[in-house]
């Protein structure tokens, strides 16, 4: 074993944490980069004339079978860990409706009998358990019923590889090996979380609300009964909660007795549970250094500070039996789909490492474990009530009940069905809405934040009740929707106006004049005529989904040095949608060039100190005045990486930071080049101003003045002292927080709420005192802050993106088979960073979206992955074959103005196709189904 | 039950490797990442379906084929030759990758795929397409079919399968003597 080097291996002090140093070595660090011979990221290689990047950073690693997933590292590759691997896996409950009694090894015979065996009982005794957020019972103790199908109760780990692989797949599906007492029946628990949005507009879309919960408030149950939320009586002038539910009973009784022009349709959806299929099966590798009390982990993680900080959090309780002094860990490049953000696998790789006798363990889920217990997608249980006017065509009230099964843990299932519910009008304006959504515990696997976060599931019923309505009126499917279709300046459900330009519209009538629209009823006719036994057909959706989770927050650092390179450091994580890429390039906006050295997943931000304390989502207002006196305090110290918050949320950040340079640094430097000279040199008979600059060609120029090139700039920054390095914190409640700055001597208002800057080379004495930071940084503190207030949270989203699609697709009258002959995307997302990264999102999406409602599917209990038997071979993940890879086409609207912000999509794009699957198939064989999947059998049963 | 070794000798990637002292019935995904530490060959679903894992076989006779390491025994290699995403790329002395394949090279260009987890796997298939058509090549009106037929049964998650296959179609396409009449 090597000896362990701090100074040499450089690693990132980051914090100190309840009296555990935190080191954070993060992969594509220096840190990293020197336990690794592969680097992962290469220097951007772009076009300076368009700006593009010819390949992704993290390309080449990729393409060459480097280490760049936790999966691929063992400890022969960590310089300062011991060579021998030990390894363990997990024994698991399957069923839940009865006591658990322990465990019988004895299939495995002597030779493959565990060097350590796990169980509760070592946990109670030593003090071990999950963070608070994951729950009770990490490993379930005898005589308890297993809280949900796959509930762990023992790891087993293994000094020897091939005893592990072999014992592994002796007791593979044996699920006889645990032992059952008592038939209790499952666990009946109050639901995760419930809420109620409720909302009667004005006189107009634009007039002030009568009720909303951004003007007023969400309703809150007053208390649970037999599990199920009771809300409180309607009272016309009573409290918030019982106005609410004042206007949610006129909205009913309007429904149930409507006037002789409304139609009110009704309708039930369900849509299924599914696997986020994240090809890297969760894994963690993990060494507890007892000797120097020091505990390593190899994770991968959407959030590398969650692990950072929920690590802690259990080593603090288990320090009686494992003091740690030291918590170093490795966040890398991982997928998940958001299966991989606030998922406890780096927890139980933690114990397996507390327990593994001094030996790293690794901790690494094969396809039937990770089926058996990885974050699902919730299923959903629907029922709309819409009521629509026969005459004008216009909708009217919508009242929504959902439930998502949140499964045994609670996870981020209150989230989730609060999203799906607020996102249930898509890209419609509804005058009436009353939308109450819950959670409920059951034995199902866990479902968290899986990609679409409930919207998913609300939108696609949505769109398939609209297509629905629209029949029913007589009306053309996109007519219809263009007569309802939200227009900005529009309010939602929440009573929020969501931001800047909604162009839902836009994306309709470009649908309505595609081919695949317009010719649908000749080429029905040509194509059944052609294809005898085949039923044509073309089905469109559009939604508008909203991304954010209303506490977004982010840090970026950008530094340029004087040699010309431009360093990017920040929170995000990568998760393979390209953002580490996109993030270089995104500098490029203030600084001409992307960033050619860029560091993410970074945690160590002590140049820009920023706290953080509370909950942003149920914080007071006087709460948030009061700890926001604090210059350095913020509602939210680092999001973790999903889909859709890079583009929008970390770009900002970047942006931010880089702009700070520019205006602090490159310009100044510029017009000191421009005055120079007698009379005030080239500049002073020109109108000069900051707007009017822009860059060519890697020279800056403005109002007509030679242009400059990059590093004479940053040359002569660094020669004044001006700022050449800025760190920004920012932070995202529905808006940007804004603070007061005073920067050289100068004040200035920027959509950031910390900011710490580094001075060039030539700065004078009294401001090379003023960095003072371990980075060289002056930390600048806030002259004053405007954070969002509280009351934004009520708004639950206002930015959104849109997206429709149209499907072509053929229904095979004999086997029931649904095949996509072609697809056509029309997305708006504002400002792309990268055309190929966004197109491959749209691809990659509507992929995952034609799994949704033609393929995948996982029964919630007895008969689903909780059992261990689930694998690829029955569950279909979509082929190229099934997504009509060499026809599907897609666009993208020209920004409103190259001004507009580059917007979420990676979510919002696997939406539509899932509606427009549904919509299709009602067209080519005239029933409409209303449960996911649309399986051959189900079409079968229709047709027969 | 007990472990049986035994040895085990092959070439991988142009080296000869072995003889080492491997369990009988051990897979060969194991033995590549536990006993000659090359990683890249990925596990997605140990039952050979997502063929994440596939490397490729070179056979006595010149040709090559595809073959799914989470489900075929490390033993069946002995005296084999077989190459893994490790093995493509030109490295220079120091193990920095010189000169991508050509499949690498565009798989790259085109922003083929996401995560990555898959890729080895596709570079892996469509290398032994790509040596299959210098062998036995087809028309131009059968590239697309030619390349679905090939690739269909890799699975991918992030991307959708375009970016991969263009990028396959563009090699095929652009190489002398994959599509009849051109040189």
């Amino acid at each position: 074993m090597a000896n362990l080097d701090l100074s040499r291996r450089s690693f990132l002090k980051a914090s100190v944490i309840a009296g555990v140093s935190v080191y954070i070595a993060p992969i594509g660090g220096k840190a990293f980069a020197a336990l690794f011979e592969d680097k992962i990221l290469t220097p951007i290689k772009w076009d300076s004339k368009d700006g593009k990047a010819k390949f992704r950073i993290d390309g080449m690693a990729k393409v060459t079978g480097g280490k760049v997933f936790a999966r691929d590292v063992r400890a022969r590759d960590m310089p300062h860990w011991p060579d021998q691997q030990s390894h363990a896996f997990i024994l698991r409950a399957t069923q839940a409706d009865r006591s658990y009694e322990g465990f019988d090894l004895s299939l495995l015979g002597e030779e493959l009998q565990p060097d350590r065996v796990v169980t509760a009982e070592d946990l109670v005794r030593d003090g071990v358990k999950f963070p608070a957020f994951y729950g009770e019972d990490m490993l379930l103790p005898k005589g308890k019923t297993p809280a949900y199908l796959g509930h762990a109760v023992a790891i087993l780990i293994y000094h020897e590889f091939a005893k592990f692989r072999f014992a592994k797949d002796t007791l593979k599906f044996h699920n006889e090996i645990i032992r059952y007492g008592a038939v209790t029946g499952p666990l009946e628990r109050d639901p995760w979380g419930t809420f109620r949005f409720v909302r009667i507009g004005g006189a107009t879309p634009y007039d002030g609300d009568e009720f909303s919960s951004l003007k007023n408030a969400p309703v809150f149950p007053n208390m649970m009964r037999k599990h199920q939320p009771v809300w409180p009586d309607g009272v016309e002038h009573g409290k918030l909660g019982e106005q609410g539910m004042f206007y949610a009973d006129k909205i009913q009784d309007e429904l149930d007795h409507p006037s002789a022009d409304w139609l009110v349709f009704d309708r039930e959806y369900n849509t299924q549970s599914i696997d986020t299929a994240a090809l890297e099966p969760d894994n963690a590798n993990c060494w507890y250094d007892a000797d120097n009390q020091a505990l390593h982990m190899i994770v991968p993680s959407q959030g590398p500070l969650e692990v950072v900080e929920s690590a802690t959090e259990m080593i603090a309780a288990a320090k009686a039996r494992f003091p740690v002094k030291q918590l170093f860990v490795h966040p890398c490049f991982t997928v998940g789909y958001g299966s991989k953000d606030h998922y406890n696998v780096p927890y139980y790789g933690l114990v397996c490492a507390l327990y593994g006798d001094g030996k790293p363990v690794r901790f690494a889920n094969d396809r039937y474990e990770q089926f058996q217990t990885s974050i699902k997608r919730h299923a959903f249980k629907m029922h709309y009530r819409i009521a629509v006017d026969r005459k004008t065509g216009l909708l009217q009230a919508f009242k929504g009940d959902f439930e998502a099964n949140g499964g045994g843990r609670a996870n981020f299932s209150p989230s989730v069905a609060m999203v799906g519910a607020t996102a249930a009008q898509s890209v419609y304006y509804f005058p009436k809405s009353d939308l109450a959504t819950v959670a409920i515990a059951s034995r199902a696997i866990d479902a968290g934040s899986a990609r679409g976060y409930g919207t998913l599931q609300s939108m696609a019923a949505t769109e398939m009740a609209v297509d629905e309505i629209a029949e029913k009126l007589g009306m053309d499917p996109i007519d219809f929707r263009l007569k309802n279709v939200l227009k900005s300046g529009m309010k939602n459900t929440q009573g929020a106006i969501p931001a800047g330009a909604i162009r839902a519209d836009e994306v309709m009538e470009k649908a309505k004049a595609h081919p695949i629209w317009a010719n649908r009823a000749k080429q029905k006719a040509e194509f059944e005529a052609k294809h005898p036994g085949q039923r044509y057909g073309v089905g469109f959706a559009c939604v508008q989904k909203d991304f954010g989770t209303g506490a977004e927050s982010s840090f970026a650092k950008v530094e340029i040095a004087e040699d010309g390179t431009i360093s990017l450091w920040h929170t995000g994580a990568e998760i393979g949608t390209g953002m580490s890429t996109s993030q270089a390039l995104a500098v490029q906006k203030w600084l001409g060039k992307p960033a050619g050295d860029a560091h993410f997943g970074v945690t160590d931000w002590t140049d820009l100190p920023v706290v953080t304390s509370g909950n942003p989502y149920l914080m007071s207002q006087a709460e948030q005045d009061k700890v926001s006196a604090n210059p350095r305090w913020s509602p939210a110290y680092a999001s973790p990486a999903s889909a859709t918050n890079s583009a929008f949320y970390f770009t900002h950040s970047t942006r931010e930071a880089a702009r700070v340079v520019f205006m602090q640094g490159l310009w100044p430097a510029a017009m000191a080049i421009w005055t120079q000279g007698i009379g005030g040199g080239q500049a002073s008979p020109l109108v000069v101003r900051v707007e009017d600059a822009r860059w060519v060609d890697g020279k800056l120029s403005a109002g007509g003045l030679e242009a400059l090139p990059f590093e004479r700039l940053v040359k002569k920054a660094h020669e004044l002292g001006l700022v050449t390095g800025a760190i920004v914190h920012v932070f995202n409640r529905w808006r940007w927080s804004e603070a007061d700055f005073e920067v050289t001597g100068k004040p200035v208002r920027l959509p950031i709420d910390g900011l710490s800057v580094k001075y060039g080379s030539g700065a004078k004495p009294a401001d090379k005192a003023k960095m003072s930071t371990k980075g060289g940084y002056h930390v600048l503190d806030r002259k004053k802050v405007y954070i969002p207030d509280v009351q934004m949270n009520n708004a639950a989203v206002t930015y959104y993106s849109a997206v429709g699609t149209l499907v072509e697709l053929a229904v095979h009258e004999a086997s029931g088979k649904v095949e996509v002959l072609n697809h056509h995307s029309i997305m708006e997302c504002g400002s792309q960073l990268s055309p190929q990264l966004v197109s491959g999102q749209l691809q990659g999406g509507v992929a995952m979206g034609i799994g949704h409602a033609l393929h995948e599917f996982l029964p919630l209990y007895e008969d689903g992955p909780g059992n261990g038997t689930w694998n690829f071979n029955r569950y279909h993940l979509p082929r190229a074959k099934d997504v009509a890879v060499w026809q599907q086409t897609g666009e993208v609207l020209p920004p409103v103005t190259e001004t507009d912000p580059p917007k979420g999509i990676a979510e919002v794009v696997m939406i539509p196709v899932v509606g427009a699957i549904v919509n299709g198939i009602a067209h080519a064989i005239g029933h409409r189904f209303t449960d996911l999947p649309v399986t051959p059998e189900k079409i079968q049963e229709v047709l027969a | 039950m007990s472990i049986a070794n035994k040895p085990l000798s092959m070439t991988i990637n142009g080296k000869a490797v072995g003889p080492l002292n491997v369990p009988d019935g051990l897979m060969m995904i194991d033995f590549l990442h536990e006993y000659v530490a090359l990683t890249g060959s990925r596990l997605g679903c140990g039952q050979g379906v997502c063929r994440a894992c596939v490397a490729i076989l070179d056979n006595p006779d010149g040709t090559s084929e595809e073959i799914r390491t989470c489900i075929t025994g490390a033993h069946f290699f002995q005296g084999k030759k077989v190459r893994t995403i490790e093995g493509h790329a030109k490295l220079n002395e120091k193990g920095e990758v010189v000169e991508l394949s050509q499949i690498q090279q565009k798989f790259l260009e085109h922003y083929s795929f996401q995560c990555g987890y898959c890729t080895p796997g596709f570079v892996n298939a469509a290398t032994v397409l790509v040596e299959k058509l210098k062998r036995q090549p087809v028309d131009k009106d059968q590239v697309e079919e030619t390349i679905t037929e090939a690739l269909n049964d890799h699975i991918c998650r992030c991307t959708g399968y375009v970016r991969y296959y263009e990028a396959v179609k563009d090699v095929v396409m652009n190489t002398p003597g994959l599509v009849k009449g051109s040189k």
